[in-house]
């Protein structure tokens, strides 16, 4: 009874109503006992009600979608692709597959996706946006609007490829991927070392006077290296971040305090 | 100048969409800098909303939620230091001064909204037992409102109960505290930039980082020059190393 309508269930359509609940539903539900669980079964519900048309396998399929699950969510397309391929294909007799395919691949995913459209898409859009805006350009706070959309359109094609390729290709375009971030590494790096003179402002007002003479400790310093006191404390943040038990908010008040610190000791200024 | 309701209202609803947003569409309002800009325009100072939420967005450039982390919310906070210092006549020193414990106070908010939500996944759970995909999805949707009031309700009690805490706050600042503050503002981008260079492989590739700051400290180039450069360097270490192969020119003039 199933066979008959095996061939040809899934349209281009339900692929784009799937693409558009995994960008909008994903992590609305995020909880910390599923994470994104709850968000994975939402956007792959209408395929569930198409290809299961009996109570039981309903119940199976949503208590198999419902599990853990998280990844970066640009990278779920990904996964939710080719889970729409196999389940068309084999139907949900085949859990344990969909399973592990679904969890197998949001680990990797999540490596590659967190550090492409997290860490260094953030880097790039948002120093760039910050940079204009702290010269007073508005443009500066609205363009990354532009690169948002840019992700839209992947995050449908990783969908689509997703869905196309089925599990075979998803894990070969993960390789592909991983030259990708290599290079996205090398730009996000660069930008990044652009960015600290750029952006951390650390004068030093100190003078010493012997006699006549009057020695600004700021002029010899940039005498030896400009934008040296900003790229110091940096590379103290880096230190201090790999520091055992050190997280981002122990870094925010530390930092907050030697600013206190080093300006009533006239050292900051 | 003072806040008047409909701001207040404004203010409230744009961070609760701002958050949804950061969790679906992710066009940027929920980031520091958009916050800032929206707060300015709709206080009246746009110049001091784009310096304060540039300002946040660059110390917290590196502090994203990865794999669900809770990181401290400095989108409402960008929201409500732009709005008070702008309320109380004062400078951006003074609204980083606010912003920043105020995004770290909340970070106790978005743990809660993620708690909250594991509610809608034990019901969403009971629905599956049942055979019924639209009470799942209702529960998923529901998730809108744990997020969305986590951010709207401390905007909407911190601009509302606001102005009369920032005349006094503002009286009893003391000039060390004002001036380290300044201070503080100014290094803590480092934290985003050192966060960044963690998660980055840096041991691999650091003289991509030391050119790209010899060319911003030595050279004053502008960051928009610099990340050309580094796409240039990232196109052609690919090429070198065989992994990219480079577009096929049209027709040989030599033959």
């Amino acid at each position: 009874m199933t066979d008959s309508k095996a061939e040809k269930k899934i349209t281009r359509k339900d692929i784009i109503r799937v693409f558009w609940r995994t960008i909008l539903g994903l992590q609305m539900g995020w909880n910390y006992e599923k994470m994104q669980g709850l968000g994975y079964c939402f956007a792959i519900l209408p395929i569930l009600k198409k290809l299961y048309r009996t109570k039981e396998e309903m119940i199976k399929a949503l208590k198999l979608h419902l599990q853990f699950f998280n990844t970066t969510p640009a990278m779920a397309h990904l996964i939710v692709g080719a889970d729409i391929a196999m389940e068309e294909a084999y139907g949900i007799s085949n859990e344990d597959t969909i399973s592990g395919i679904k969890t197998g691949l949001m680990g990797p995913f999540a490596g590659i996706g967190d550090t492409v459209f997290v860490a260094i898409y953030r880097t790039i859009v948002f120093s760039l946006g910050s940079y204009m805006a702290l010269e007073g350009n508005v443009i500066g706070a609205l363009w990354p609007i532009i690169p948002a959309i840019l992700i839209w359109w992947v995050r449908y094609e990783f969908t689509v490829i997703g869905y196309e390729q089925g599990r075979k290709i998803a894990v070969g375009f993960a390789n592909q991927l991983k030259q990708l971030t290599e290079g996205a590494a090398i730009l996000g790096l660069t930008v990044i070392g652009g960015l600290a003179p750029a952006v951390v402002k650390a004068n030093v007002p100190l003078v010493f006077k012997t006699g006549d003479v009057e020695l600004k400790v700021q002029d010899m310093l940039d005498k030896i290296m400009p934008s040296l006191v900003p790229i110091a404390i940096v590379l103290l943040s880096y230190w201090l971040l790999g520091r055992k038990g050190f997280n981002s908010t122990r870094l925010i008040l530390f930092l907050v305090c030697l600013g206190v610190v080093l300006y009533n000791l006239k050292i900051l200024g | 100048m003072e806040i008047s309701l409909w701001q207040i209202i404004f203010l409230s609803l744009y961070a609760f969409v701002a958050q949804l947003d950061a969790l679906s569409l992710q066009i940027s309002l929920g980031v520091p800098l958009m916050a800032g800009f929206v707060t300015g325009l709709v206080m009246g100072d746009v110049s001091m909303g784009l310096t304060v939420g540039a300002t946040l967005q660059l110390m917290v450039l590196g502090v994203a939620t990865y794999g669900g982390a809770t990181v401290p919310d400095f989108m409402s906070a960008a929201i409500i230091g732009t709005a008070f210092a702008i309320m109380s006549g004062q400078n951006v020193e003074f609204a980083l001064g606010i912003a920043l414990p105020i995004g770290l106070l909340l970070t106790q908010l978005d743990i809660l909204a993620r708690l909250s939500n594991t509610y809608f996944q034990h019901k969403a759970d009971r629905y599956a037992e049942e055979g019924n995909p639209d009470g799942v999805a209702r529960m998923n949707l529901l998730g809108i409102f744990p997020w969305g009031l986590s951010r709207a309700i401390p905007v909407f009690l911190g601009l509302y109960f606001g102005s009369d805490v920032v005349k006094a706050i503002t009286a009893y600042l003391p000039q060390w505290l004002m001036g380290g503050l300044k201070v503080a503002g100014g290094i803590l981008p480092a934290m985003g930039i050192a966060i960044l260079m963690r998660y980055l492989p840096l041991r691999k590739f650091y003289p991509f980082m030391i050119i790209g700051f010899v060319m911003a400290a030595f050279m004053k180039v502008s960051l928009i020059g610099i990340a050309l450069l580094g796409f240039a360097l990232a196109a052609a270490y690919l090429y070198l190393k065989g992994d990219l192969k480079p577009q096929a020119e049209g027709g040989d003039i030599d033959d």
